[in-house]
């Protein structure tokens, strides 16, 4: 809901994504904040937790096009992902490709595997769809330990980056602050696409097809293309995703992302809530830094405190429980999620003195 | 349900032609063969069969929830590693007598169950088959497997024979394989596993078939709300669907670690194990049918130990990728399985 007294008088401010002055101040402080000032005042550490954050997010951004908005489950996300790494790391190490041409042909090259795991979309729905994408993870992460296909994707345990990194004339991004800098520039850029595509032509197609599949296709909407390009843009973000993970880490593997990230990425969209791109920034946030905080903070000092029989186990153990249970209790209390608590929260402040009006 | 009889009628005469003509052409296959070659195919297939039953009794709890409380049950693999652990804790870390272990991880299951039920599944009645099933995915897949990494130390652990236990107890029978044909001997651990897994399932069956709250489940499979309003305690239906599930989780991983060996939790673990043959499972078999569960079981469990014979050669680790693959086919060629119910849709 919009705060008292603003009107628009133009098409054009109504169609705009940034509405009030204010929103304009607080973008600007949180891009200015966020890309110039962050890489100043933190350490190597905390640069590459918001650097692995931001890689998220635009996963997340992707599998929010695909799920929040068309309504089709993946499970397989981090797949995906895996791709567009592999992709890079592949052309880079062989042919020694520049890194920066690689990123569309990442891009595309997800969305194209998207579009091959996404095809058992047309007749499944829901757990159903959930199960292909879960078999799709799983081929393909197959595909990249097999044997025989150890001459191109490298061996099982990964393929290295290091001789050919990413520069942009004197840049070198190997550095933990500009890869910073660019994912931040990343994010920015993904997030603006993320919510153009929700508000333009194809993204309402998308939630006609989520609101009711049926009366979408007799509304003359082409479900079954609609639904491959739901998937391919949310791969090719997926994709662009993997392209950074491959340069922050300057090596790649199969085990980076494994089926539990797959999982958590459908968490981080159900505990910000469904269709809001605010969502999927809060549901990473909420979840990427609890899983830090009981994985880097928590569980050292738990260590101490318990028996050793337990403490070896702590560190690994305490994120997926922790971040687990968050999101069934999450699923259960609050079905819509942290954006619905923020929304309420508007509500309850821009209404404030009449409060009970809003309900 | 009238529709499905007739339907089954001619599916049990087309599947037991089926069959037969498959019965006859190994046979001729087979005194065709050179003896070697023979035992080795015989080996996959009985070997195959052995372990289809097995997991024809875990995937008959994932059916029986679905079933009852339309929820699809993807923490049946975390229940299971779960409860195979604590057997293997009861047994080989405090030396409890294997009877008494068999009863207590019973007692086990039927309290986990009913705390799941009652904790968890109660309150998302009504709240869509979607987030039931995400709620059970991460249930299963993060918190289950890394409660029982803690709690277990999450180290690989040799299980207990108790198959091995229960024939010289019981049976006085001695020797650890029975002689098939020529030069292969199936282990008594494969066999008894199938024979208590069948067994267990057959009661499964009786429970649905001739008793009367198998009969209110079968209702409330129908319809819930008319269920109730017909006087079917509803809530008490699904608070028994969720312990015969964890029952047939915990036979199921207990059978299975004996046919493995290990009772493991690392690289993906035993429950990653059980959803991956338990997926194409229930989507082959439907996920309505109990019977479909079996006969699929049978048909995955077979089709998995043929390629892990003669694939597996060819390309190396294709057996671990072929449970996926066959879950991607079964679904694009038919989603609704062999035995399933076809949704009618309405705008």
């Amino acid at each position: 809901m919009r705060p008292g007294g603003l009107f628009s008088t133009k098409y054009a401010s109504e169609l705009a994504i940034v509405k009030t002055k204010t929103q304009w101040f607080f973008l600007a402080v949180a891009l200015v904040f966020s890309i110039a000032i962050i890489p100043l005042i933190a350490d190597d550490y905390w640069l590459s937790v918001l650097a692995r954050i931001g890689i998220t997010l635009i996963v997340v951004l992707g599998l929010h096009i695909l799920s929040g908005l068309g309504g089709l489950i993946s499970l397989g996300q981090g797949g995906f992902v895996l791709v567009g790494a592999y992709i890079v790391a592949i052309l880079t190490h062989h042919w020694g490709l520049n890194g920066w041409l690689c990123l569309p042909i990442c891009a595309i090259g997800s969305g194209i595997a998207g579009i091959i795991f996404g095809l058992p979309s047309v007749r499944l729905k829901m757990f159903y769809l959930a199960l292909a994408t879960l078999a799709a993870h799983q081929i393909i992460y197959w595909c990249f330990t097999y044997e025989g296909s150890q001459s191109v994707v490298g061996p099982s345990h990964g393929l290295s980056l290091a001789e050919h990194p990413l520069t942009l004339g004197s840049i070198d991004f190997s550095s933990e602050q500009n890869m910073y800098i660019l994912v931040a520039i990343m994010v920015a850029i993904g997030t603006f696409m993320a919510v153009n595509i929700q508000r333009s032509n194809t993204g309402r197609k998308f939630i006609a097809i989520r609101d009711n599949e049926l009366a979408a296709e007799v509304s003359g909407i082409w479900v079954f293309r609609n639904k491959l390009l739901a998937f391919f843009i949310s791969c090719a973000f997926a994709g662009v995703a993997g392209w950074l993970w491959a340069y922050a880490q300057m090596h790649v593997s199969p085990r980076d992302y494994t089926i539990d990230d797959g999982i958590f990425f459908m968490g981080m969209i159900l505990i910000g809530g469904w269709g809001s791109t605010t969502g999927v920034f809060l549901g990473v946030f909420f979840l990427e830094f609890l899983d830090i905080l009981m994985s880097d903070h928590i569980s050292p000092w738990l260590e101490g405190m318990v028996s050793d029989r337990w403490g070896s186990q702590l560190r690994t153990v305490l994120g997926p429980v922790v971040g687990g249970l968050g999101i069934i209790l999450f699923m259960k209390y609050m079905p819509k999620g942290l954006v619905g608590v923020w929304e309420r929260f508007k509500q309850f402040y821009r209404l404030h003195p009449y409060s009970f009006w809003g309900g | 349900m009238r529709v499905l009889y007739e339907k089954g009628k001619a599916h049990i005469i087309a599947s037991s032609i089926i069959l037969a003509i498959l019965v006859a052409g190994l046979i001729v296959i087979f005194s065709v063969l050179s003896i070697d070659d023979r035992d080795k195919s015989i080996k996959a297939i009985v070997g195959g069969l052995m372990n289809g039953g097995v997991l024809a009794l875990i995937t008959v709890g994932m059916v029986v929830v679905y079933k009852a409380t339309r929820i699809f049950n993807m923490a049946h693999g975390g229940m299971l590693l779960f409860l195979t652990y604590l057997t293997w804790w009861l047994i080989a870390d405090q030396g409890v007598p294997y009877p008494l272990v068999l009863f207590l991880v019973a007692i086990a299951g039927v309290v986990l169950g009913w705390v799941l039920d009652r904790a968890l599944f109660r309150g998302m009645i009504g709240h869509g088959e979607l987030s039931s099933f995400l709620i059970t995915m991460i249930l299963g897949f993060s918190v289950l497997h890394y409660i029982t990494k803690l709690i277990f130390e999450g180290k690989d652990r040799v299980m207990p024979d108790i198959i091995g236990w229960i024939l010289k107890d019981i049976f006085q029978v001695e020797g650890g394989t029975v002689h098939v044909i020529g030069t292969y001997n199936l282990p008594w651990a494969e066999l008894g596993s199938f024979i208590v897994a069948t067994l267990m399932f057959l009661i499964f069956v009786t429970y649905f078939r001739f008793t009367k709250s198998g009969l209110a489940m079968r209702c409330v499979s129908e319809d819930n709300i008319i269920s109730q309003s017909l006087g079917i305690k509803v809530k008490r239906i699904y608070t028994i669907a969720w312990i015969i599930g964890c029952l047939s989780a915990v036979t199921g991983g207990i059978l299975l670690a004996s046919v493995v060996g290990t009772v493991y939790s690392s690289r993906g673990g035993m429950d990653g194990l059980a959803i991956m043959m338990a997926l194409p499972i229930v989507v082959l078999g439907g996920l309505e049918s109990i019977a479909g569960a079996y006969v699929a079981a049978l048909i995955i469990g077979l089709t998995v130990s043929l390629c892990g014979f003669y694939v597996d050669s060819y390309i190396r680790g294709f057996a671990d990728v072929v449970p996926w693959v066959l879950l991607m086919v079964v679904m694009i060629i038919r989603p609704s399985g062999l035995f399933g119910v076809k949704g009618i849709k309405r705008i």
